[in-house]
């Protein structure tokens, strides 16, 4: 033992070392979890064997402000769960830790709560399914380069801030001819088609490195689809003032088409496309 | 000691977590192994503490609209533009004198102002991406000069190698033998 506690004995084994850090983390919550599923099983028969799942979420209380951010380890039974990521989530608070903290609304896709970074990839835990071809762990994290309330909930002040920026609102002087609904033609309407269906989730703003790097001035994609989404309406009589709040150094131009964000939407949408035609737009 | 630094974090962390061990219980050492493993899993690169981010400041209330900038178009949209243009440019420039096997005087200028345009404007880009004026104002500054002596000096340059020597396009033929 005495041989073991060395510093060079310690580092010769990381191996095995990393094994004992998983364990260490992972025991006192799975232990539990595999306890409360390995009951149930007996109760309603083996028809099924047990197939868990290990999710990693990150943790970080505000009222421990000094303690590091940590990933707590928590392994469910999928057999008993729902299909998607969302699904797990709430089981894992309604079961196992009731201080997980997460934001959920809709769990369909429409509301743009649940956005969370999971294995790597911005998206909306409730449109993501949990995949079942191999048992490797789920990592979840808050949406990257956010400044964090708690755990998995992401502050989002500036995201709305600079979305009102924008004036996301119809602007028009002229009444309509006939004191009804100001009209556009089919053509026009078509061209809000992938821009209005936008829920502002800030998945793609939180993917983008340039919004990373130059939050607080560039606006980031999903912004910017906003924007394009009032360019581009035919009803709008504020184009060229919309322009001219786009033409700077920052708020438009720091978009180097990386297209993580049209990667990453998990609406479908192409918030790259929309940039494109915005600089289009503006260049001559 | 020289040694220490030469380790990586995560070594270094797990070394002085085993010298803590020491005097901890055998349990209370796992732990702590445990907490400097996984707090070191987050950091994949060693840390360097360039520019962390400040703490949250929301300007006025969250309920006012982020500040819109004054619209400028010299560095918005007649920059991206410009600078669209220069880089096609530069494409067929490029080409020209090798296809057309002739080395004019006035292409050979033409190219290297424009080679030197570009190239301005791609560093500028990258100062502006990775040097915030709002963070850090005086590297800022300092970066921005910088840049605007380097292009200086190599545009003197490159007019005294395109006057008193070879030129651009004759020096690449006498070196690139492909």
């Amino acid at each position: 033992m005495a041989a073991l506690r060395s510093s060079s004995a310690r580092l010769l084994s990381l191996g095995s070392l990393r094994s004992a850090f998983r364990l260490a983390t992972a025991a006192p919550v799975r232990g539990f979890a595999q306890l409360a599923d390995a009951a149930q099983q007996s109760q309603t028969s083996s028809d099924k064997p047990a197939n868990l799942k290990t999710f990693q979420l990150y943790r970080w209380n505000p009222d421990t402000p000094t303690e590091k951010p940590r990933m707590q380890s928590y392994t469910i039974d999928l057999n008993k769960t729902g299909p998607m990521v969302l699904d797990a989530l709430i089981r894992i608070k309604n079961e196992l830790d009731p201080t997980v903290t997460f934001r959920r609304s809709c769990r369909e896709g429409i509301c743009g709560s649940c956005a969370m970074n999971i294995n790597g990839t911005n998206t909306l835990a409730c449109l993501c399914r949990i995949p079942t071809e191999d048992n490797a762990d789920m990592k979840i994290y808050p949406l990257p380069h956010t400044y964090v309330v708690k755990d998995l909930v992401p502050d989002l002040t500036h995201f709305y801030k600079q979305y009102k920026s924008i004036k996301p609102y119809l602007q028009r002087d002229t009444p309509s001819p006939d004191g009804k609904e100001y009209r556009q033609s089919k053509a026009d309407r078509r061209k809000l088609d992938g821009l209005y269906e936008c829920i502002l989730c800030a998945c793609c703003s939180t993917s983008c490195p340039s919004y990373w790097w130059n939050s607080e001035e560039y606006l980031g994609p999903a912004i910017l689809l906003q924007s394009y989404r009032w360019l581009a309406d035919s009803r709008d009589e504020r184009t060229a003032e919309r322009r001219d709040a786009l033409n700077n150094s920052m708020s438009l131009y720091r978009c180097h088409t990386i297209l993580n964000c049209t990667r990453t939407c998990p609406k479908g949408l192409n918030p790259g496309l929309a940039i494109a035609k915005i600089k289009k737009e503006m260049s001559f | 000691m020289m040694a220490s630094i030469a380790r990586s974090a995560l070594l270094r962390q797990a070394a002085s977590a085993s010298k803590l061990s020491l005097a901890t219980s055998s349990a209370a050492r796992q732990s702590i192994i445990a907490n400097s493993v996984r707090a070191s899993a987050f950091h994949t690169t060693s840390r360097r503490n360039l520019l962390p981010p400040l703490p949250q400041r929301v300007e006025g209330t969250v309920n006012d609209p982020a500040p819109v900038p004054e619209p400028s178009p010299s560095h918005g949209s007649y920059h991206w533009t410009f600078d669209r243009l220069v880089a096609a440019s530069l494409i067929p420039m490029t080409i020209t004198p090798f296809a057309a096997g002739s080395l004019n005087p006035t292409l050979d200028a033409l190219l290297c102002a424009t080679l030197l345009i570009h190239s301005h404007t791609g560093f500028q880009a990258i100062i502006v991406d990775y040097i915030p004026k709002y963070r850090t104002p005086r590297a800022r500054k300092v970066f921005t000069w910088g840049l605007n002596a380097a292009t200086v000096v190599v545009g003197l340059a490159l007019y005294e190698f395109e006057t008193s020597d070879v030129g651009l396009t004759e020096a690449i033929k006498r070196i690139w033998h492909a």
